[in-house]
C-alpha cells in the first residue's frame, strides 16, 4: 500500500510539474515534449487504479500518436522561440481577457469539483463492478452497446475530418 | 516482509535486461559474420577465439571515444533522445514472456512464468512502447541542429507512424484468433499438434498477418531493405550523424534490442512461443531462443541480400498495398472466428 501511495505522489507530481511547465514554456518543441511526460505520467496513474488497458490506450493514442504530429508539425514549420512580447500588448488584450475569465471559471469548477467530492455528495461514475475499467471485454460490450449511437457518431466525426484534411491537402498540389 | 517470489522476480528483471545486454552485442557478432559469410569473406577473426570477443572490444573502444555535441545543438533534448530510445528499447521486452510456467525445482510454492512482467494487455503494451520509441529519433534528428539528422529522423518518423498501422492490425488479427491481450495466453494455445505432427502454430492459421508484422517490423525497427533513416549514400547516418561515443552505441543497442524484440514477440504471436517437440516444458526456453535465433538470423540474411527501396517505393508499399491487405486480413480473420465459433 505504501508503494502504491508513493508512486501515487511521484506520477501526480510529474504530471502537474509537466502540464504546468508546457504552458510556461517558449519553446514549441519543449511543450510537446513536457506534455508526452504528462500524458505517461497520466497513463502510471491508470495503472495505479486497476486500468491497464486505459493506460495504454492512453499511451498508444496521445503520447503515441497525437503528439507525434504535433512534434511533425513543430518541425517543419521550424517554430521559433516565443519572442518576450513587447509593443505588442494591444493587440493581446481582448484575448488576455477572454484567458482571465476563463481561468477563473476553470478554478471555480476545480474547486466546486472538489467541495463536493469533499462532502462525498459527487457523481463519481462507476460501472457496474470494479471489473468494468480493467477488462477489455467488458469495455468492447458497454463501447458497443450502451455507447453504440456516440461510438458511430465518432466514427463519422472523424471520417468527415479525413476527407476534409485530404480535400485541403490536394488543393494545393 | 518481501517473499521468495519477490526476490525472484527483481532477479528475473536483471536477468532479462543482462540478456538483452548480451543479445545485442551476440548480434553485433552475428551480423558481421553472417555478412562476412554471405561475402565470402572471414569476418572478425583476431580478438578471442573465432573473434568471438569483438563486440566487448568494441564496446570498450566506443566508451572511451569522445563525447562530441553540434556547436548549435540543443543541449537538453541532444543528451535525452539516445535515452529514450533505449529506454523504450528495454521496457518492450519487459512483458515478453520466454518460458513456460516454473517453481524453480520447487523453490516456490506458485509457479511464476519466465517475463519480467506478466500484463494481462501485453500485445498492447508492447505496441504502445513500439510507438513512444519513434520520439528518441525525431528528437535526436530535431536537436543535432544538422540536415541529414533533421531529414533521417523525418524520414524515420514518417516510416515508422506508416508501418505501425499494418503492424498493429496484424497484431490485432491475432488477438482475435487467440481471443486474449495476453501473450502468455495466446502461446498457450498454440501447443500440441494438428493431425500429429502439424505443430498448432497461429502461423498456419495466419500467413498473411505473419508476412504482414514481418515486414513491418523490418520497416518499424529501420532495417535493410527500409533501413532509409541512415541511407548513407544520402543521409551519412540520418537521425544519428552527430552522436559519438556511448551516445551512438545507445542508438545501436536500441536498434538490436528493437530486432530482438519484435522477433521474440513473433514467435510467442505466430511460432507457438516455447513450445516445441522433444523438450520438456521446463525446457521450453530453448525452443524459444532457437526460433527468436532464426528470425534474427532471417533479419541479417535480408539485410545483405536485399537493395535499399526508393523512399517513396516505401511509402506507397506502405499505404496502398500493405494496408489493404492487413485490412482485409484483419475482415477475414474476424469472419472466420465467428464462422467456425472460434
Amino acid at each position: 500500500m505504501g508503494l502504491e501511495l508513493l508512486l501515487f505522489y511521484v506520477f501526480a507530481a510529474i504530471a502537474v510539474v509537466a502540464s504546468v511547465l508546457v504552458v510556461g514554456q517558449r519553446s514549441p518543441i519543449y511543450s510537446v515534449v513536457l506534455l508526452i511526460g504528462s500524458f505517461v505520467a497520466l497513463a502510471g496513474l491508470y495503472v495505479l487504479l486497476d486500468a491497464p488497458f486505459v493506460a495504454v490506450i492512453q499511451i498508444i493514442i496521445y503520447a503515441g500518436a497525437i503528439l507525434v504530429l504535433f512534434l511533425f508539425v513543430v518541425m517543419l514549420l521550424n517554430a521559433e522561440k516565443e519572442k518576450a512580447e513587447s509593443g505588442t500588448r494591444v493587440s493581446v488584450a481582448g484575448p488576455r481577457r477572454m484567458g482571465a475569465l476563463l481561468a477563473v471559471a476553470l478554478v471555480a469548477e476545480l474547486g466546486w469539483a472538489l467541495w463536493t467530492a469533499a462532502r462525498g455528495e459527487a457523481v463519481v461514475a462507476t460501472g457496474p463492478g470494479g471489473d468494468s475499467v480493467s477488462s477489455v471485454r467488458a469495455i468492447g460490450i458497454s463501447l458497443f452497446t450502451d455507447y453504440a449511437f456516440a461510438f458511430e457518431v465518432t466514427s463519422l466525426l472523424i471520417l468527415v475530418a479525413m476527407v476534409g484534411a485530404v480535400v485541403l491537402a490536394k488543393r494545393n498540389v | 516482509m518481501p517473499s521468495l517470489a519477490f526476490f525472484i522476480q527483481i532477479g528475473m528483471v536483471f536477468a532479462v535486461f543482462t540478456l538483452l545486454l548480451l543479445s545485442a552485442a551476440s548480434m553485433v557478432y552475428a551480423e558481421r559474420k553472417v555478412a562476412a559469410l554471405l561475402q565470402q569473406r572471414e569476418g572478425p577473426n583476431r580478438t578471442g577465439p573465432a573473434g568471438l570477443l569483438q563486440p566487448f572490444a568494441d564496446v570498450i573502444k566506443l566508451m572511451f571515444k569522445e563525447e562530441l555535441r553540434p556547436g548549435g545543438a540543443d543541449k537538453i533534448l541532444f543528451v535525452l533522445a539516445p535515452i529514450i530510445s533505449a529506454t523504450a528499447a528495454f521496457a518492450a521486452f519487459a512483458v515478453v514472456p520466454f518460458g513456460a510456467e516454473t517453481t524453480f525445482f520447487g523453490l516456490l510454492d506458485e509457479p511464476v512464468g519466465l517475463q519480467a512482467a506478466d500484463v494481462n494487455v501485453a500485445i498492447l503494451v508492447v505496441f504502445a512502447i513500439a510507438s513512444m520509441s519513434v520520439y528518441g529519433i525525431v528528437l535526436a534528428g530535431w536537436s543535432s541542429n544538422s540536415k541529414y539528422s533533421l531529414l533521417g529522423a523525418l524520414r524515420s518518423a514518417s516510416q515508422m507512424i506508416s508501418y505501425e498501422l499494418c503492424y498493429g492490425l496484424s497484431l490485432a488479427a491475432v488477438l482475435v484468433l487467440g481471443n486474449s491481450l495476453s501473450l502468455r495466453e495466446v502461446v498457450n494455445q498454440q501447443s500440441g499438434t494438428w493431425f500429429g505432427f502439424i505443430p498448432r502454430w497461429f502461423l498456419f492459421l495466419q500467413p498473411v498477418g505473419f508476412l504482414v508484422y514481418m515486414i513491418s517490423g523490418v520497416a518499424e525497427t529501420n532495417r535493410a531493405p527500409f533501413d532509409f533513416p541512415e541511407a548513407e549514400q544520402e543521409l551519412v547516418a540520418g537521425y544519428h550523424t552527430e552522436y559519438s561515443s556511448m551516445a551512438f552505441a545507445m542508438f545501436f543497442l536500441a536498434e538490436y534490442i528493437n530486432m530482438v524484440t519484435v522477433s521474440a514477440v513473433a514467435t510467442n504471436l505466430f511460432l507457438g512461443g516455447w513450445h516445441g517437440p522433444l523438450l520438456p516444458e521446463s525446457l521450453g526456453w530453448i525452443w524459444f531462443l532457437l526460433k527468436v535465433a532464426a528470425l534474427l538470423f532471417f533479419y541479417i540474411w535480408m539485410r545483405w541480400t536485399l537493395p535499399r527501396y526508393r523512399y517513396d517505393q516505401l511509402m506507397q508499399f506502405g499505404w496502398k498495398i500493405l494496408l489493404p491487405v492487413a485490412v482485409v486480413n484483419l475482415l477475414v480473420t474476424a469472419a472466420g472466428v465467428i464462422y467456425f465459433g472460434a
